[in-house]
C-alpha cells in the first residue's frame, strides 16, 4: 500500500516508516516573504485535527494569529493559517504545534493506562 | 468470481430431469419436461411460477 | 467556567491563549499540563466505560470523540454471496442488515484490503473473515414450525483453507433477529466481512456511541432557608443536594442533568449561580462489543498522535 497512510498503524511505538502523498499538506500561495505569516492546506482532515492543532499553535506565545477552516464539506480538505510576531516563522510555528500535539497524547494515553492498571472502578455493568 | 467465468445454461437441459415451478393456488413443486402439458400435478392449476434461480448474486452490505 | 442562564449558555470559548489576559502566562507548557491533567474512571467494563479527562481542552476531547465515532478500525461484513432467498425480505435489504451485525472480530488480527467494492479477487485469508447462513424453514411432523426466526447466532463462521484467527470469530449478540420465515422459505448465502472505519460506514463503527458532558457546577451564592430549602433540593436530581442544617448544600454535581429547573422559579432568583466547568470532560462510551471501551479510547489517542506524526513527516515545498 505504498503512497497510502495507514490507518492499521495505530500501535504504539510504531517505528517503520510511514508513507505520505507527496499532496498531503501544502502552502497555499500568498507565503510573506519572511516566512512569517502562510496557509497551509491539508488533505484528508478535519475538525479532529483542524481544532485540536489549532489550539495548540495558539499557545504559542510567538503566534499572532491561527485559525482553520474548511472550505467545502464536500471537499475532503482543510485551511490552517498562522500568522507569528516576526521571532520564528510560520512553518517553525507549525511544527511546535504538532510537537506538543503528540506530547499531550502521549501525557494522556499514560495517565489513563496507570488509572487503567490501578483497578480502582466499578467492573460490572450498572443495570 | 469473475465476470469472464460465466457459462449460460446450455440447450440440452430439457432433455434431462425437468424444470421446477411452483403452482399458483397450492404452490406445490411440479416439474417439467418439454412438451409435457402446463398444469399442477395436484390441484390441476394452470398458473405456475419458476423457481428462484440458485444463481450466486453478489450484494454490498451497505 | 461555561455560565448556564435561564434562556441561554455564555463564556463558552476556551480563553486560556497567551495575550488574552495581560499579566497571565497561558504560553504551552508541557510540565503545567502534566501535573493539571487528571484521569479518573469511574466505571470500565466489557462494553461500557465512564471516566473523566480533567483538564484538558474541549477540542482534544472532541477529537478522541470523532476519532471513537468514526476512525477506529472494526470489522463488519461487507460483501453478500445469495445463494438461495425465498423469504419475504428482499436481497438487498437482508445484505444491509447483514452488514450491520456486530462482529466479535478483532480488528488487529486482519490486514486493510484495497478498494474493497472493486476488487473481489483482493479478497484473502489475510484480510476477510467469512460467514455462512443456511437457514431452511420447514414444518415439523407434530405441526410445530422449525427455524421460524433467523437470529443472528445462526451466522457461522467459515474459515478459508489456511486460515487460523484466534480467537475464533463469532457474532457480538446472539439474539439479533435478521429475518422471519415460514414453512417451505430458505435463505442460503455466504458473507465476507472486512476491516473498515465508521467514516466510511456507520457499521464499521466500533461503539454504539461515545459522548461526552461538561461537568455540572451548581454555586449557592446566598442564604436559602426552610421551605425553599426543600424546595431547592427538589429542583434537581436525588442525591445532588443535601440538607445540612436547613441550609441547602451541593454533594454531587456529576448527578446533575442540568435542567435549569432553579431558574424557572423567582424565589432563587439571583441565589444560584449554574454553569460547567470547561475542561472537565465526563465520557460515556458503550462499545460494540469487538473491543473494550479501554481498548477504544486508547486506540483513539494514538490515531490522533499518528495523525500529527504523518504530518510531521510532510515535505513542505
Amino acid at each position: 500500500m505504498s503512497g497510502d497512510v495507514s490507518m492499521a498503524d495505530v500501535s504504539v511505538g510504531n517505528t517503520e516508516e510511514i508513507a505520505v502523498e507527496d499532496d498531503k499538506m501544502t502552502i497555499l500561495p500568498g507565503m510573506a516573504s519572511d516566512g512569517s505569516a502562510a496557509s497551509f492546506k491539508i488533505k484528508d482532515e478535519d475538525h479532529t485535527l483542524g481544532n485540536t492543532l489549532r489550539y495548540m499553535i495558539m499557545k504559542n506565545p510567538d503566534v499572532e494569529f491561527c485559525g482553520y477552516s474548511i472550505p467545502h464539506p464536500n471537499d475532503n480538505h482543510m485551511h490552517l493559517r498562522i500568522q507569528t510576531y516576526g521571532e520564528i516563522t510560520a512553518i517553525e510555528a507549525l511544527q511546535k504545534g504538532l510537537r506538543d500535539l503528540v506530547d499531550v497524547c502521549d501525557v494522556v494515553e499514560n495517565k489513563f493506562r496507570d488509572e487503567y492498571n490501578k483497578g480502582d472502578y466499578v467492573q460490572e455493568e450498572i443495570a | 468470481m469473475n465476470r469472464e467465468s460465466f457459462v449460460p445454461p446450455s440447450a440440452g437441459v430439457s432433455r434431462q430431469n425437468g424444470v421446477r415451478y411452483l403452482c399458483a393456488s397450492c404452490a406445490a413443486q411440479v416439474s417439467l419436461t418439454k412438451g409435457e402439458p402446463v398444469r399442477c400435478k395436484e390441484c390441476g392449476h394452470r398458473v405456475l411460477y419458476k423457481e428462484r434461480s440458485r444463481r450466486v448474486i453478489q450484494f454490498e452490505a451497505r | 467556567m461555561v455560565d448556564i442562564h435561564r434562556d441561554y449558555v455564555s463564556n463558552v470559548s476556551s480563553t486560556d491563549f497567551p495575550g488574552n489576559f495581560p499579566g497571565e502566562d497561558h504560553a504551552w507548557d508541557l510540565e503545567k499540563f502534566k501535573s493539571n491533567f487528571n484521569v479518573s474512571i469511574s466505571q470500565l467494563t466489557e462494553r461500557t466505560s465512564n471516566f473523566d479527562l480533567i483538564g484538558i481542552d474541549t477540542s482534544f476531547a472532541n477529537a478522541f470523540r470523532r476519532i471513537m465515532i468514526a476512525e477506529v478500525p472494526s470489522v463488519a461484513i461487507e460483501k453478500v454471496f445469495i445463494e438461495q432467498n425465498t423469504s419475504v425480505i428482499q436481497d438487498e435489504v437482508l445484505a444491509s442488515r447483514l452488514g450491520l451485525v456486530p462482529l466479535l472480530v478483532n480488528p488487529d488480527s486482519l490486514d486493510w484490503m484495497v478498494d474493497p467494492l472493486h476488487l473481489n479477487e483482493a479478497h484473502n485469508v489475510e484480510n476477510t473473515v467469512a460467514f455462512s447462513l443456511q437457514v431452511k424453514c420447514e414444518r415439523n411432523s407434530d405441526g410445530t414450525i422449525k427455524n421460524e426466526n433467523v437470529y443472528a447466532k445462526d451466522l457461522k463462521f467459515v474459515p478459508f483453507e489456511g486460515q487460523t484467527i484466534s480467537p475464533e470469530p463469532t457474532v457480538a449478540y446472539e439474539d439479533i433477529l435478521i429475518a422471519k420465515l415460514r414453512p417451505g422459505q430458505e435463505i442460503s448465502l455466504t458473507c465476507w466481512a472486512i476491516l473498515g472505519v465508521g467514516s466510511d460506514h456507520a457499521k464499521f463503527s466500533p461503539v454504539a456511541t461515545a459522548s461526552y458532558r461538561l461537568m455540572p457546577q451548581i454555586s449557592i451564592l446566598k442564604d436559602i432557608e426552610g421551605e425553599d430549602a426543600i424546595k431547592f433540593q427538589k429542583c434537581f436530581p436525588n442525591g445532588v443536594v443535601d440538607i445540612v442544617d436547613g441550609k441547602p448544600k451541593v454533594v454531587d454535581p456529576r448527578k446533575d442533568t442540568v435542567s435549569r429547573e432553579v431558574l424557572r422559579h423567582p424565589e432563587f432568583e439571583g441565589k444560584v449561580k449554574l454553569g460547567r466547568r470547561r475542561d472537565h470532560f465526563i465520557f460515556n462510551i458503550e462499545s460494540t462489543g469487538a473491543m473494550t471501551p479501554a481498548e477504544i479510547f486508547l486506540k483513539s489517542v494514538a490515531a490522533l498522535r499518528e495523525k500529527a506524526t504523518v504530518l510531521q513527516s510532510c515535505k513542505l515545498e
